[in-house]
C-alpha cells in the first residue's frame, strides 16, 4: 500500500531539478540510404555547424589550461625579481613596459610552442621510434639517433638565450668567450649538437643493453675534468669554462629530452629490452656532460687557429660596419629568421626519415603543418619575448642586486647597505631565486612523482623536490660568490665532482640515475635564460670577466643533495629493519 | 554446511560519463557533493563529434577518461545533473554521459547499518 501523503525522494527531486526535455536518440540517427541492388552506403558524416558560442566554449578551457601553465612558470619569478628590485634595492624597473610586453610575450609563445610540440613533433617522434628499429639495422638507426640530437639542440629555445648573452659580452676582456659566441656561434652550437647526439647513441645503447650509468659517469668525467685541468693553466683560454660548463645545463631542455627520449624508449621496446622504468634515466645525464667536453675541445682549436688579437681586431671592425645593417639584422627580423632556422631543419630532418627511410606515410598532414607553424610562431614570439623581457629583466637585477654591497653608478647611495650585510642579501637574493624557481617548475612535480613511484614510496616526492631546490639554490648562491670573488671556476667544480663521483660509487644505482638527471630535468626554458641574464648582468655590475658559471654550481649542487638524501634514506631504512629484527631474534633464542 | 550471508543493494543505477583526460577529477567532485559515494575513472580513447569540428577539433583531446558512478536510483537525477553542468557536456566535443539500471550491487556496508536496515 502506498501511503498518498508520502512522495518518493526520487519523485520529488526530479520535480525541483532542472527540467528535462527529453527528444528521442532515434530522431536523430541518419537515414541509411540503399543503392539500387538494395545494399546499405556507408553513411558520410558531415561537418558540424557549431554557434559562436560554441566555439568560445570549446576553446576558452583548451587555452585556459595551457596559459595558466606557462603563466605559473613565468609570473611568480618575474615578480620576485621585481618586488626585490622595488622594496630592498628601492630601485625603479626601467623600460617596465617593454619587460611587461616581453614576458606576456614569452608566455604565449612558450604557449604556443609546447603545444605545437604535442600536436606537431611528438606524433612524429614516436611514430618514428617504433618503426625505425623494425626497419632499419641498428647502425642505420643509431647514425639517424646521431643526427637527431643534433638537429634537436639547434630547436631548444634555450640555445637562443646563449646566443643572445654573447652580445653583451666584452671582446676585450674575454676575447675567445666573445668569438665563441659571435663569430663562432654557428660551429658552437653545432659542437654542442654533436655532444648531445653522441649522448643520445649511448643512451639508445644503454636502454638496449641496460648497462649501469656509474661506467658512463666516470668516463665522461674523465676527460671532460682533464681538459678542464689544462684549459685552467691558459690564462685567456680559462675564460671560457664558465659557458662551456653552463651548456651542458642549456641543451637538456623541453626538445632535446621528449624526443630523444621517445625515440629511445621506441627502439627500446623493439628490441625486447628496457622495461625497467629506470632505463629512461640517463639520456640526460649524458647529453648535459657531452657538450662541455665538445665546447672545451672547440675552444682548444681556435686557440690553435685564431689569436685574441686577431679576434679584437676583427670585432672592433665588425663594430664600426654595424652602422650598415641589413635589414635582417634588425630586431624582429632577426627572431623569425631564428625562429624559423630553428625548427626548419628539425622538421626537415624528421620528414625525410619518415619518407625516405622508412616510407611510411604521415598520418594527419594538416594537423601535424599546424603544429609545426604553431611551433615557430611560438619560438618566434619567445625569442622576442626573451630579448626584450626575460633578458632585459634578468640583466636588470642581475646589475643593480650589486649595488647592495658595493658602489655602482646607476644606484644613487651606493652601497645601499654594509659590505657583510649587503653580500649577505645578494647572496640571500640569489638562493631564494634558485629555490623557488625550482620548485615552481613542472618538470620536477612529474619527476618527483616518477621517483616516488620507482622508489615504492621510500623517497618521497616532496623530499625529491625540496632536495633538488635546495641544490640548485646553494649552486646558484656559490656561482654568484664565484662571480663577486672572481674564483677560477675549476677551483670550485673539481671538488664538487669529486664529491659527486664518491657518493655515486656509494649510491646505488637508481638514486644515481635519478640525481644526475634530476638538474638537467629541471632548469627549464624559464629558469634558464633568466638565471643566465642574472649572472651577466651580475658580472658587468661588479666588473668580472664573464657571468657564465652559476648554471654549472646550479647542476652540480642537487647531484649531491639528492645523492646524500638517498644514503640517509638508505641508511633510515636499514637502521629500521635492525631494529625491528632485534627483539625477533630475542625472542627466538628465548624460545628454544 | 554453515549458512553464509551476504548483503546486497537493490535500486542501483550506473551513471557513466565519458570526458576529456583531466577533467574528471572536477566531475567527481560535483557528483560526491550531491551524494554520490565513489567513483572509478578509466582511460580511453574515443572519437565522434572531434572529426566533425574540422579545426576546432584540435582543441579537443582524443584521450578520455570514463567516470563510473553507481548511484541510488532515487540520487540519479540530481547527480547527474550536476555532472551535466559541470562536465559542460552541453557544448560540442565535452563528452557523453548516461544511466544504466543494475539489478544488484554489492559492497562493503558497515555493520550496524546492515543490522538497522535489514530488520
Amino acid at each position: 500500500m502506498v501511503d498518498v501523503n508520502k512522495i518518493r525522494f526520487g519523485a520529488l527531486v526530479r520535480e525541483i531539478s532542472v527540467q528535462q526535455r527529453q527528444i528521442s536518440f532515434n530522431s536523430l540517427v541518419p537515414v541509411i540510404e540503399q543503392d539500387a541492388c538494395g545494399n546499405s552506403l556507408p553513411w558520410q558524416p558531415g561537418k558540424l555547424r557549431v554557434r559562436p558560442v560554441d566555439v568560445y566554449r570549446i576553446l576558452e578551457p583548451y587555452v585556459k589550461v595551457r596559459l595558466l601553465e606557462q603563466i605559473k612558470a613565468v609570473l611568480p619569478l618575474a615578480a620576485y625579481l621585481v618586488l626585490f628590485q622595488l622594496f630592498i634595492l628601492r630601485q625603479n624597473v626601467t623600460d617596465s613596459w617593454l619587460i611587461t610586453a616581453g614576458l606576456f610575450s614569452v608566455i604565449v609563445g612558450l604557449m604556443f610552442f609546447m603545444e605545437g610540440l604535442k600536436i606537431g613533433f611528438m606524433p612524429l617522434g614516436e611514430t618514428i621510434g617504433t618503426v625505425l628499429p623494425q626497419k632499419s639495422r641498428l647502425p642505420v638507426v643509431l647514425m639517424l639517433v646521431f643526427l637527431l640530437g643534433i638537429s634537436v639542440t639547434f630547436a631548444e629555445p634555450a640555445i637562443g638565450a646563449l646566443k643572445n648573452a654573447g652580445s653583451t659580452v666584452n671582446v676585450e676582456k674575454a676575447p675567445y668567450l666573445y668569438a665563441m659566441l659571435n663569430d663562432w656561434s654557428g660551429i658552437f652550437v653545432l659542437i654542442v649538437g654533436i655532444g648531445v647526439g653522441l649522448a643520445a647513441v649511448l643512451g639508445t645503447l644503454r636502454f638496449i643493453y641496460g648497462w649501469s650509468l656509474k661506467p658512463f659517469i666516470y668516463l665522461g668525467l674523465l676527460p671532460t675534468i682533464a681538459l678542464t685541468i689544462y684549459i685552467m693553466g691558459d690564462p685567456e683560454l680559462s675564460k671560457i669554462l664558465g659557458l662551456a660548463w653552463d651548456c651542458g645545463a642549456i641543451t637538456t631542455g623541453p626538445v632535446t629530452v621528449p624526443l630523444v627520449m621517445s625515440l629511445g624508449i621506441g627502439i627500446a621496446a623493439a628490441a625486447g629490452k628496457g622495461h625497467s622504468s629506470l632505463s629512461g634515466f640517463g639520456i640526460v645525464t649524458l647529453a648535459s656532460m657531452f657538450p662541455i667536453a665538445g665546447a672545451q675541445v672547440l675552444a682548444l682549436y681556435m686557440a690553435q687557429t685564431t689569436t685574441p688579437e686577431a679576434i679584437i681586431e676583427g670585432a672592433t671592425a665588425a663594430g664600426l660596419a654595424v652602422d650598415s645593417a641589413f635589414w635582417y639584422k634588425e630586431t624582429p627580423w632577426v627572431e623569425i629568421i631564428l625562429g624559423i632556422r630553428a625548427i626548419v631543419p628539425l622538421v626537415v630532418f624528421l620528414l625525410f626519415i619518415m619518407l625516405y627511410v622508412l616510407h611510411e606515410k604521415i598520418k594527419n598532414p594538416r594537423v601535424m603543418a599546424y603544429g609545426i607553424l604553431l611551433c615557430v610562431l611560438g619560438m618566434i614570439m619567445f625569442n622576442l619575448g626573451l630579448s626584450y623581457g626575460l633578458a632585459r629583466l634578468g640583466g636588470q637585477s642581475g646589475g643593480l642586486v650589486p649595488a647592495a654591497f658595493t658602489n655602482i653608478d646607476m644606484v644613487t647611495g651606493s652601497p645601499l647597505y654594509a659590505y657583510l650585510l649587503g653580500i649577505f642579501i645578494a647572496l640571500a637574493f640569489s638562493w631564494l631565486l634558485g629555490f623557488g624557481a625550482t620548485l615552481a617548475e613542472p618538470a620536477l612535480n612529474a619527476l618527483g612523482m616518477t621517483v616516488e613511484n620507482l622508489t615504492n614510496g621510500a623517497f618521497k616526492k616532496s623530499v625529491l623536490m625540496y632536495a633538488v631546490s635546495f641544490g640548485v639554490a646553494c649552486g646558484i648562491a656559490v656561482g654568484v660568490l664565484k662571480i663577486i670573488y672572481a674564483i677560477p671556476i675549476g677551483y670550485l667544480l673539481v671538488p664538487g665532482y669529486a664529491m659527486a663521483v664518491i657518493l655515486t660509487a656509494l649510491s646505488s644505482e637508481e638514486f644515481v640515475n635519478i640525481a644526475w638527471d634530476g638538474a638537467g630535468v629541471t632548469t627549464g626554458p624559464v629558469t634558464v635564460p633568466l638565471v643566465l641574464a642574472m649572472g651577466l648582468g651580475f658580472g658587468d655590475a661588479v666588473g668580472a670577466v664573464e657571468g657564465f658559471g652559476i648554471l654549472t654550481m646550479a647542476s652540480i649542487g642537487p647531484i649531491i643533495t639528492v645523492l646524500s638524501t638517498g644514503l640517509w634514506i638508505r641508511w633510515k631504512i636499514r637502521r629500521r629493519h635492525e631494529e625491528e629484527e632485534e627483539p625477533l631474534e630475542q625472542t627466538e633464542a628465548a624460545v628454544p | 554446511m554453515s549458512k553464509k550471508e551476504i548483503t546486497v543493494l537493490t535500486d542501483v543505477a550506473l551513471i557513466t560519463c565519458i570526458v576529456q583526460r583531466g577533467l574528471a577529477d572536477d566531475i567527481i567532485r560535483a557528483a560526491q557533493d550531491a551524494g554520490a559515494q565513489g567513483a572509478t575513472v578509466y582511460y580511453a580513447r574515443g572519437s565522434g563529434v572531434r572529426e566533425r569540428l574540422g579545426a576546432l577539433g584540435l582543441a579537443i583531446e582524443v584521450e578520455k577518461e570514463v567516470i563510473n558512478i553507481i548511484v541510488a536510483t532515487d540520487q540519479i537525477d540530481h547527480v547527474f545533473e550536476k555532472m551535466h553542468v559541470t562536465g559542460k557536456l552541453d557544448t560540442p566535443g565535452m563528452g557523453f554521459m548516461y544511466v544504466t539500471p543494475l539489478e544488484k550491487a554489492a559492497t562493503y556496508i558497515p555493520h550496524e547499518i546492515v543490522m538497522k536496515l535489514s530488520r
